[in-house]
């Protein structure tokens, strides 16, 4: 699974499975904001996101039992230990939703508050990216991935401003 | 307003930190693995943040809409598709690519049902993400 990061080729394009992936994903992530909004709006942000995560928990153990199921138990190899704090993304994630309703309900509102979280979320990325920060692969950006991110940006932002402004 | 600013920044860079950590887990156990411990590691903070601030199980909860209880479901799928992504792509590419998704479909949602603010200008965003996509792509 790790093979495919490793080598010396440095930064490859996406293949076609990985970009169906992340799409299909970030439709989910607009499905996943809908609904948590929705218990959000009924009871309270914190409700929302602890319902989530322990939902969330119960349906991943779910998952794991059925791979563990159809999996195959031949021996496998060793591989090496995660470092305790690979465990803490979790905590971060959790701290997001606190810090982002703080912001929403702020004078920036839900448009200030996408397009700052934009900003913040790409911009370490390309540090991480940069640095090969936590135990990933360093990687520079090809000069397409930064043009690529250039416009998604683009248009994000206009979507986020002709909806905020509409509002 | 500095402080908020500061804040809004610093929330998306909770994303991406929370996406690498999990990427990184996901290198040594598993896609699945790393999207269970985010969740249930996320739980354990959130309880007593919930504590703190009211109750654990508010009145209304009960009579919530069943959709809004499926959002920590398609988490799970989200989160592990990330920790899937990010070390093949890197960081940035993942953002990136799952903003563009996130976009389309909520652009393509609201299409659906009937609200259509500013709509050129949406539409104008849609074809300059898509152009991105079709530009990670290319060499």
């Amino acid at each position: 699974m790790a093979a495919t990061t490793s080598g010396v080729a440095g930064p490859r394009r996406p293949n076609p499975l990985e970009i169906c992936a992340a799409l299909c994903a970030g439709s989910l992530l607009t499905l996943m904001l809908l609904s948590n909004g929705m218990m959000a709006a009924h009871t309270t942000p914190i409700f929302a996101s602890l319902t989530a995560h322990g939902v969330g928990t119960a349906v991943a153990v779910l998952l794991l039992a059925l791979f563990w199921l159809r999996a195959d138990k031949g021996p496998k190899a060793p591989r090496a230990r995660a470092p305790l704090w690979a465990y803490l993304g979790g905590i971060s994630g959790a701290l997001t939703v606190v810090v982002s309703t703080v912001v929403v309900n702020s004078s920036l509102a839900l448009t200030g508050t996408m397009a700052l979280g934009l900003a913040g979320q790409v911009v370490l990325a390309l540090i991480f990216d940069a640095t090969g920060a936590l135990g990933m692969e360093r990687r520079l950006p090809r000069r397409n991935d930064l043009l690529a991110l250039a416009a998604i940006i683009a248009g994000t932002l206009l979507i986020i401003f002709a909806r905020g402004s509409a509002a | 307003m500095i402080w908020m600013i500061l804040l809004g920044i610093g929330s998306g860079m909770l994303v991406t930190l929370s996406r690498q950590l999990n990427g990184r887990l996901a290198l040594s156990t598993s896609a699945m693995q790393s999207s269970f411990w985010n969740h249930a590691v996320g739980f354990a903070v959130l309880v007593p943040c919930a504590l703190v601030a009211g109750s654990l199980w508010p009145a209304e909860a009960a009579s919530a809409h069943w959709f809004a209880w499926v959002g920590g479901a398609i988490g799970v799928v989200f989160v592990a598709s990330g920790s899937w992504l990010i070390p093949r792509l890197g960081a940035a590419l993942t953002g990136g690519l799952l903003v563009a998704g996130q976009m389309l479909s909520s652009v393509a949602l609201d299409l659906l049902r009937g609200v259509d603010a500013m709509l050129a200008l949406q539409l104008a965003g849609v074809v300059l993400i898509l152009f991105g996509v079709y530009l990670s792509r290319r060499n």
